[in-house]
């Protein structure tokens, strides 16, 4: 087996024993780039130090340094995420030159424990959309089908670890974007409480829906991750007050006498039957296993996308306002006095989803709609907030697909943005709410496409969906991520 | 021509003077080099979030509580969003809903009547930057150093009748700002400036005329001349049979006239909703109430007190309001209750304010003391001694911490004001000056200053003048 | 629902391409009829007074980060300023 199919907690001993260096493993991951970058495309930026960084901790830990669990994993960085003397793009024209004079909070604890970072992964552009097609840069390919997409808007950060370009990554959700494109690759990916990881530095697109989080082939090595960038920050005054305890120490795989709560909502007519027939499957599984699985009901599941997009877009079109071709970022070439220029430079430097939403977002907060709309939206929150909170009084987990169909053809939904939307179904409660959810392998279509399994949390229940997700892994003898084919 | 009344309301923007801005730590200072004091944060690099600094809430608290507002203690902050080069992030973030103060007044003296204005609110905000121009370079400059300073907004009611209310208002506020040490009030900075909403409409008539907003008003007298300008244009529409139409307008202090900024249809619409990137202000009710309490008593209120129970005229009154270092050495004076609370406002209005004025420094930064000064008045009140002896105490005594009494003692400077001696040194002037006093009865009233000064002359000066007059005349009346 | 498209790409600061309108008028009422589909609710909404902010302290840092640093992304610097064409002032 090679060091780009193992997981981060096998790499993570192996390194501690001594059985391979952080040198050797990130040469291993930049030949494997090498190999399958031109057919994946999972970067905007590729680091040229990563070597340097490597040997940093292998000179360290010769010193006999105390070293972090992680220190010498090669990790990948969401293209949202400020990486100070790397270029941040958002995979957006308008920021296809910026580069950050200062890090975002999560880069302190992952260069402190000497991660390597590998580059910038690509994304759909200012993570609007669910497939990665909407970057400016390129398209990336699902490593299980070239010719599908990997989701998104993580979608670099997905398949970079589905295709061994990188043993971690880190990925932003605000609507689903760390978990569809984790199911749509066959990896793991957690997406944490809001607030329990600093926002400070992630490009926003909806302040109050943003997340960090951590994508990897195993549950442990997401425990790990989460483990590390976890935790307040003063910078970010959405930041949580809290005592945070390590993760991945804590798994039990154990889930006798657990509770799931299954929502007949996210069960119905729009779903595949293969992805209901799967997750299902799984469910039996940790029902034998000591699991006590119940049907609930959060009614207002149906109104969750509509939700979502009002918030999200007011929310967006407020946040990207702020390029404008003054302080950082593209410029229009030619324009005629401040207006022009202004429309210019955004006309040209965003997208059309951008603009679209960015339109969205601007009519629902615009005189005379505002209450029909944004405000009517946050009521609605509150209320699914509400069912989610009824509903874990019931049970300890919420069990649901995490999309409602594998991995689509590359282009098949580009042009009809409703459809595209629907991909987030099943996600963006999760968001609306503020709760944590992990989504994991979970079967195959019968294309042999990956499918995903959400496991979703009551407010900073980390521990407890990883848990479940760890016994899972377990009952099923691993996950097998990496494709042969690729 | 009718008769036409002026409504007026004004929102004042104080910057504050915290050490830091308000959502992020750099330093809050005013004329240094271009887009120094600015970080990423202020400068609205993507990715980048606002935190709230506490001593803006409080600040904003004691103002409210300075102008009887309801004080909202739980509260949330709103974007306004628009685009401009000054506003990095292209919103403001501001409170709209629920500002931090509600409703609330200020208690204004105009012609010596005091008079209440209502104020709507008062709600934190940050600061813009600052756009230059140069008529040599083809484009504008931007100074993002602005950029984050605290401002509290005071919207008052359209309470103002004229622009006089309006200036006694601004200046009232001014006092507080102060009063409180939480603005430095530097007109010429910038650190208060205001948009005025003017009206007019027939004398006697109860509804509202359309308003017109102006901006850019940069000082007192500026709003002074706007509100006269707009009123005058309003008024002249409506004579001329036309409609006021609801603007913008931008006042032209150097021209002296307004011009439209935008019409109604123009208006912008800023689209506020809730800032997503801070939680909710709570601020415990203790904290307000403590807040309150730490407020010293107000220029305002030490005004009304000056006028209504010491009998100050309100020019003279308001001179020593608005001076802090005045009005506390003023009432400490009052306090020892040995004289007229009038001739203790000559004295800081006059000797005091001169010597002030040339050595620069404030009252407690002198040697004088409200014991000292006090005893010296009382001297003078009881004619003990001339005021132009006292004058030459005074110039001891604000020099140095010493009694005057002694100085009165070692100069010999006490003056005679016994009755029985008085009378008989007059007497006697009058015997040695009999042609004075022909002249006198003859109707040459002068003659009267130069029997006096006789007097005064052959009491070596140490007659009491007052007394002395009193009597030659009583004399010459016999 | 039909949007003044025209009128949101104003306040956007967005130019519509003529030949892109057509689709960006029907998509765009789509998207708002999707999201138009909301319960009547009649509750209101309340501030979350159980969460409170903590508050920075006032405390100034002087110079964290040199001009130059963060002016490096602009399109435009003189002396030490951002250019923008000239406001109508």
């Amino acid at each position: 087996m090679k060091l780009y199919e193992k997981n981060a907690a096998e790499l993570s001993q192996m390194l501690q024993n001594k059985a391979c260096s952080a040198v050797e493993l990130t040469q291993d991951i930049l030949s494997r780039i090498d190999a399958v970058e031109g057919k994946v495309g999972a970067y905007v930026t590729r680091c040229e130090d990563c070597l340097e960084q490597a040997k940093a901790v292998d000179d360290a830990r010769a010193a006999g340094k105390t070293l972090h669990p992680l220190a010498g994993i090669p990790i990948g960085i969401k293209d949202n995420i400020s990486t100070k003397g790397i270029r941040t793009t958002c995979s957006s024209r308008m920021l296809e030159n910026y580069v950050p004079p200062f890090d975002a909070s999560v880069m302190k604890p992952i260069r402190d424990a000497g991660l390597v970072i590998t580059g910038k992964m690509n994304m759909d552009e200012f993570a609007m959309g669910s497939s990665t097609e909407t970057s400016y840069f390129h398209q990336t390919h699902n490593p299980h089908e070239l010719d599908c997409v990997p989701g998104g808007s993580s979608g670099g950060s997905a398949a970079a670890v589905a295709a061994g370009e990188a043993i971690l990554t880190l990925g932003s959700d605000t609507g689903g974007s760390i978990r569809q494109p984790a199911s749509l690759c066959g990896v793991v990916g957690l997406k944490p409480t809001y607030g329990s990881v600093s926002r400070y530095g992630l490009v926003a697109f909806a302040s109050s829906l943003d997340q960090i989080g951590p994508l990897g082939k195993s549950v442990k090595d997401v425990a790990m991750l989460q483990s590390l960038i976890q935790g307040h920050d003063k910078m970010d005054a959405t930041s949580a007050y809290l005592e945070y305890t390590d993760l991945a120490e804590n798994l039990s795989g154990h889930v006798q006498g657990l509770h799931i709560g299954v929502p007949k909502e996210y069960f119905g007519g729009g779903m595949d039957n293969a992805v209901k027939e799967s997750v299902w499957t799984a469910l039996r599984l940790l029902e034998q296993n000591g699991a006590k699985i119940k049907e609930i009901s959060l009614p207002s599941t149906e109104y969750a996308i509509n939700t979502y997009y009002i918030i999200a877009s007011a929310e967006a079109s407020s946040n990207l306002a702020r390029f404008d071709g003054v302080k950082y970022g593209y410029r229009a070439a030619s324009y005629d006095g401040l207006t022009d220029m202004y429309e210019k430079t955004r006309s040209e430097g965003f997208g059309d989803e951008v603009k679209r939403r960015i339109m969205l977002g601007t009519f629902v907060l615009s005189s005379g709609f505002y209450d029909a709309y944004y405000k009517k939206a946050k009521l609605v929150q509150r209320r699914i907030g509400q069912e989610f909170a009824e509903a874990f009084q019931k049970c300890d987990v919420i069990i649901t697909p995490t999309t409602p169909s594998p991995a689509f053809r590359i282009g098949e939904n580009i042009d009809d943005p409703l459809k595209m939307y629907y991909n987030d179904a099943c996600t963006v409660t999760v968001n609306i709410a503020g709760l944590p959810a992990i989504s994991v392998p979970c079967g195959r279509s019968r294309e042999g496409l990956p499918l995903g399994m959400q496991v979703i949390g009551s407010k900073f229940a980390e521990q407890t969906i990883l848990n479940t997700a760890y016994a899972y892994e377990q009952l099923v003898g691993g996950f097998h991520v990496i494709p042969e084919t690729l | 021509m009718k008769e036409y009344e002026i409504v007026v309301g004004l929102e004042v923007h104080a910057e504050l003077n915290t050490k830091s801005k308000i959502y992020c730590n750099c330093r809050n200072a005013f004329g240094l080099e271009v887009n120094t004091q600015v970080c990423p944060i202020c400068m609205g690099m993507p990715g980048t979030l606002p935190t709230l600094n506490e001593k803006v809430v409080e600040y904003a608290i004691k103002m409210g509580h300075a102008m009887h507002c309801e004080i909202n203690g739980v509260c949330k902050q709103d974007r306004k969003n628009y685009f401009y080069p000054d506003l990095p992030k292209a919103y403001q973030i501001s409170q709209a809903e629920v500002p931090l103060c509600g409703k609330g007044y200020l208690d204004v003296m105009i012609d010596g009547k005091m008079k209440r204005i209502g104020v709507t609110r008062i709600h934190i905000e940050e600061d813009a930057g600052k756009l230059l121009h140069d008529d040599a370079f083809a484009g504008s400059l931007v100074d993002l150093n602005r950029c984050g300073v605290p401002l509290i907004e005071i919207v008052s009611e359209p309470d103002i009748r004229s622009s006089a209310e309006a200036k006694a208002y601004l200046e009232t506020i001014k006092s507080i700002l102060q009063y409180l040490n939480i603005s430095d009030c530097k007109m010429q900075e910038g650190s208060i400036r205001c948009d005025v909403n003017v009206s007019v409409r027939e004398k006697g008539s109860t509804e509202f005329g359309t308003r017109c907003e102006m901006k850019n008003v940069n000082s007192f007298s500026a709003a002074v001349r706007g509100i006269e300008y707009e009123a005058k244009r309003q008024i002249e529409v409506l004579e001329a049979g036309g409609t006021v139409i609801q603007e913008t307008r931008r006042w032209d202090d150097a021209k002296g006239m307004s011009i439209v900024m935008r019409s109604k249809e123009d208006a912008q619409d800023y689209r506020y909703f809730p800032e997503p990137d801070l939680l909710t202000i709570v601020v415990p009710e203790e904290k307000i109430q403590a807040l309150k309490e730490s407020l010293p008593e107000l220029p305002n209120a030490k005004l009304q007190r000056y006028v209504f129970d010491f009998g100050l005229s309100q020019m003279d009154a308001t001179l020593i309001s608005e001076d802090m270092t005045r009005s506390e050495f003023f009432d400490a004076c009052v306090n020892r209750n040995v004289c007229k609370p009038k001739s203790i406002s000559n004295w800081i209005l006059s000797d005091i304010a001169k010597y002030t004025n040339e050595t620069g420094k404030t009252i407690p930064e002198t040697a004088l003391t409200a014991e000292n000064l006090t005893a010296l008045i009382e001297q003078v009140e009881k004619g003990v001694i001339s005021n132009s002896s006292a004058k030459k105490v005074f110039a001891v005594i604000v020099e140095e911490d010493r009694d005057p009494l002694a100085i009165i003692e070692e100069k010999g400077m006490k003056q005679n004001s016994d009755t029985g001696f008085l009378e008989q040194l007059a007497k006697d002037v009058l015997a040695a000056n009999e042609k004075s006093v022909k002249d006198y009865q003859n109707g040459k009233t002068n003659a009267l200053g130069y029997l006096v000064g006789q007097c005064m002359k052959a009491s070596k000066g140490k007659a009491n003048p007052g007394i002395v007059k009193e009597i030659v005349t009583r004399m010459l009346n016999a | 629902m039909k949007i003044d498209i025209a009128h949101i790409a104003k306040l956007s600061r967005l130019q519509i391409q003529p030949e892109k309108m057509e689709k960006f008028e029907k998509d765009m009422s789509a998207i708002v009829d999707m999201v138009d589909r909301l319960p009547d609710m009649t509750d209101t909404l309340t501030l979350d007074a159980e969460n409170p902010m903590h508050l920075r302290e006032d405390v100034a840092v002087a110079h964290k980060f040199r001009r130059d640093e963060l002016l490096a992304n602009a399109p435009e610097v003189q002396s030490g300023c951002l250019v923008v064409p000239k406001t109508v002032e």
